[in-house]
């Protein structure tokens, strides 16, 4: 290791004193981390959840009651227009001008701003 | 207010009593430990870990929450991004966690064996029993730790202000943090969870929408935008307008507020170096290289014109004595004399001279006259087609014949040239009208251009998509190889059809095609469909071509498309017109409010929950109790708290919108924490230090004896 990456001790030391068991017994080499914990879905699908009590998937917000406010996706003024061809949001004839002249990659990743990119896969 | 890490290795963990409890908020950004009773956590640092990759070693490292970035250059980064261990706001990856409190531990000055002091963590609102439970196993089991207490961060930022007496023990408090926000009722000082609201938008999607707008705008600085420097730029510029759309009408009329409130970032920029224009001695000497050569070149074309003008002069001259001497020689002797000669007859040895002495016309100069040919004397060739057909003998007809085969050519030949110089006319005359329009409008004129060649080139593109794969009318190329691809091609397609429509028109089950000649057309019909494909795009192509070229002297900036298919970035500079100083300039105009606007309009993002203001209005109908004086009381001490509570405006606009849902008249005060982001550290510090809590927490033989239900009912009670 270089001597200032000792120094500044960045790296984290494979073993330390006060652990009753160490990182590389407990986790072995072979299966990736990511496969072996269960993401938050799976968590919420699996829990066992009593009527009464509040818990984390009913405290979840519900959607809004006011109507939607559309903004332009390019500039972020008050769009009262959508594109039919691209389905982007649009305030005024430049900002339209501007739309049809994007290529495709660009309106997809517009579209992904707002969720609502149709992802094909 | 950036937050700067502390990871100071703290020297004094063995003069700490182990009866005093460690307290760590462990926030889904930043991670901060501390012991308990004391104002501020003592090691603060991000709460994610990277894993590169040494260069030299090869052995892949951990590295705990965010460094001097260059110290990274001795390691590679490629295939490691930052990970943290929370999915949303729920800790799911405990090796990570394992990582972060490893490295928390350690800063801490822990050494012994064993973290021997109770543990105060922080977790999210109603976490579930399986975070918890691990996270209470990860502590007991790897550290050793005696006892153990779990909180919510924004009940112990909100005990912390009612002790300052910034807010009353009947409230709400309102937490917008990293990945979520929180609404949070308090009857009598202590939460009611019943009424606690969350929404899944945070600190980290207000970034993230920054960062996408700015590199959708600046594609060319996308390199610049990281994602500290765009946190950076958050916490500096953006803040949230009292009205959303009020604010953006400034914008678009272009009123002077509007200008006041850009802010601009100029990136560095280095003017290119002007290349001094040759200078003038280097120009001369230029053009007098040039000519040199090409008086070379003119004089030994001079010299070639002469031999050739010597050479055929020789021949001519050759040929008239030959000729002379034919006249005096007898007609019968010819043959004889000719002979040594190499030619045959008298007219081949006219017709040569004739030949030569044009050639020489022409190599000395004078016009050739190609035009008068066809008109040498029109009248005497075509002498016998008047002569009606009795009159004449066969070999006058036949000659007939082809005097009018001749007429009929040469007047064709008469229209084509009339139709060429028409058309010639036309395209003048049309060129003319162009330069007019240009003339009197030329914005117009290109902007029209534009379109033509925008609408052609997609016309062609379409076609040449539908070429090579007409029904995929999705991108998705992974066409297995190459048969289905051909069989997928719309002529193909058709052919296909065609032949099985053939096939089956016969009979059932047998199979007679071929029998009868008419069958066989059905190749002559796929192969004419074939061609006229091929025919079609021509016309269109050319005219692309013409309007490209034409748009490339007008419009200096204008970029031919290339090869379609190439996915060009056509909002990069130009590089046709040298980059300004502008081109580096960053604008934050409607950014600076658009993005924190997510945080009371998700659906801007497209998450379709409720914003800060109506979530407290959901709090309230959630608790469902139908006191209007409690309600009040709820309203008139509202807290923000959070990292993400720190934009300027944020609390009259939550007033504001909180006033709109609540009836007339109610009191509505909208109060921010003190210290947004540390209250929840300090308040769970503080907590930390009663006398009671001990009593709060469990041991490792309670978590193993009570079993999971008593630990998903387990909760604080935080008024000690």
């Amino acid at each position: 290791m270089e001597t200032e990456v000792v120094e500044a001790e960045m790296v984290l030391p494979s073993y330390l004193g006060f652990k009753k068991v160490q990182g590389y017994d407990k986790y072995p080499k072979s299966q990736s981390s990511t496969r072996r914990f269960k993401h938050l879905k799976q968590i919420i699908q699996s829990e066992v959840y009593p009527p009464d009590e509040p818990n984390y998937v009913s405290i979840e917000s519900p959607p809004s009651a006011h109507p939607a406010k559309r903004v332009c996706d390019i500039t972020g003024y008050e769009a009262p227009y959508h594109d039919p061809r691209t389905k982007l949001r649009y305030a005024n004839t430049d900002v339209f001008k501007t739309i049809r002249a994007l290529p495709s990659e660009y309106v997809q990743r517009y579209l992904a701003l707002r969720n609502a990119a149709v992802v094909l896969r | 207010m950036p937050v700067v890490s502390q990871i100071q290795r703290q020297l004094d963990y063995s003069l700490i009593p182990s009866s005093t409890p460690i307290v760590i908020d462990n926030g889904t950004s930043y991670f901060r430990i501390g012991w308990a009773g004391e104002d501020d956590p003592r090691v603060v640092f991000r709460n994610i870990i990277q894993r590169p990759r040494h260069k030299t070693t090869g052995e892949t490292v951990t590295v705990v929450g965010d460094h001097d970035p260059a110290l990274f250059k001795y390691f590679d980064c490629s295939r490691s991004g930052p990970r943290s261990a929370f999915d949303s706001n729920v800790v799911y990856n405990f090796e990570i966690m394992e990582w972060i409190l490893d490295f928390g531990f350690d800063r801490l000055g822990a050494n012994g064996s064993g973290i021997d002091h109770p543990i105060l963590m922080t977790e999210c609102v109603c976490n579930p029993l399986y975070s918890r439970s691990k996270m209470a196993e990860l502590l007991f089991e790897t550290y050793g730790v005696p006892s153990v207490a779990f909180g919510v961060d924004g009940v112990f930022s909100y005990k912390r202000n009612q002790q300052l007496g910034v807010c009353r023990k009947d409230g709400l408090a309102v937490c917008p943090g990293f990945m979520t926000t929180h609404v949070i009722p308090f009857i009598n000082g202590e939460p009611d969870f019943r009424g606690s609201c969350r929404t899944n938008i945070g600190g980290f999607h207000v970034t993230d929408s920054l960062k996408q707008l700015l590199t959708l705008k600046y594609p060319y600085h996308m390199s610049r935008f990281t994602w500290e420097k765009v946190e950076d730029l958050k916490v500096e510029h953006c803040y949230i307008a009292p009205d959303y759309f009020a604010e953006t009408r400034l914008f678009q009329k272009g009123a002077p507020e509007a200008e006041s409130k850009t802010r601009c970032w100029q990136l560095p920029w280095v003017p290119p170096p002007v290349e001094e224009g040759p200078s003038e001695e280097e120009l001369a000497r230029k053009a007098a290289i040039k000519e040199k050569q090409g008086q070379r070149l003119r004089e030994m074309a001079e010299a070639k014109r002469y031999s050739k003008i010597n050479e055929l002069e020789n021949e001519l001259r050759g040929l008239e004595f030959l000729l002379r001497q034919l006249d005096q020689v007898e007609a019968s002797g010819i043959p004889s004399f000719l002979a040594e000669t190499g030619y045959v007859s008298k007219q081949e040895v006219e017709s040569a001279w004739t030949k030569a002495s044009q050639s020489l016309r022409k190599v000395k100069g004078e016009q050739a006259e190609l035009e008068d040919k066809p008109d040498q004397s029109p009248s005497e060739k075509f002498n016998l087609i008047d002569v009606p057909d009795d009159m004449l003998t066969a070999e006058q007809l036949k000659e007939k014949r082809r005097q009018i085969f001749i007429k009929t050519s040469a007047e064709g030949r008469q229209r084509a040239k009339q139709r060429r110089l028409e058309a010639e006319l036309e395209r003048e005359r049309r060129n003319q009208e162009d330069e007019e329009r240009r003339l009197e409008n030329p914005e117009l004129y290109l902007e029209q251009l534009h379109v033509k060649y925008k609408e052609l080139s997609e016309k062609i593109e379409q076609r040449k998509r539908l070429k090579t794969n007409g029904g995929h009318t999705n991108g998705n190329n992974q066409s297995g190889g190459v048969g289905r691809g051909e069989r997928l091609n719309a002529a193909q397609r058709e052919r296909m059809r065609l032949l099985t429509t053939a096939a089956f028109d016969r009979g059932k089950g047998e199979d007679t095609f071929g029998a009868r000649d008419e069958d066989w057309e059905l190749y002559k019909l796929m192969s004419r469909d074939n061609d006229d494909e091929d025919e079609g795009p021509d016309p269109d192509e050319a005219e692309l071509i013409r309007i490209s070229s034409r748009l490339q002297e007008l419009d200096a900036a204008f970029v031919p498309k290339l090869e379609m298919g190439i996915s060009q970035p056509a909002i990069e500079v130009p590089k046709f017109r040298p980059l300004t100083e502008e081109d580096y300039r960053v604008v934050l105009g409607v950014e600076r409010f658009r993005c924190p606007e997510i945080l009371f309009n998700p659906n801007f993002i497209g998450v379709d929950q409720v914003g800060l203001d109506e979530m407290a209005g959901v709090s309230i109908r959630r608790l469902s109790c139908k006191d209007q004086e409690l309600e009040d009381k709820l309203t008139q001490s509202i807290l923000l708290t959070g990292g993400s509570s720190a934009f300027p405006g944020i609390c009259e606009r939550l007033e504001a919108g909180i006033r709109m849902i609540r009836p007339c008249g109610t009191p509505i005060k909208v109060v921010r924490a003190v210290d947004p982001v540390l209250d929840a550290w300090r308040g769970a510090s503080a907590y930390a230090a009663a006398l009671q809590f001990r009593s709060q927490t469990f041991t490792k033989m309670d978590y193993y004896e009570k079993g999971e239900d008593w630990l998903r009912r387990y909760q604080l009670q935080y008024s000690l």
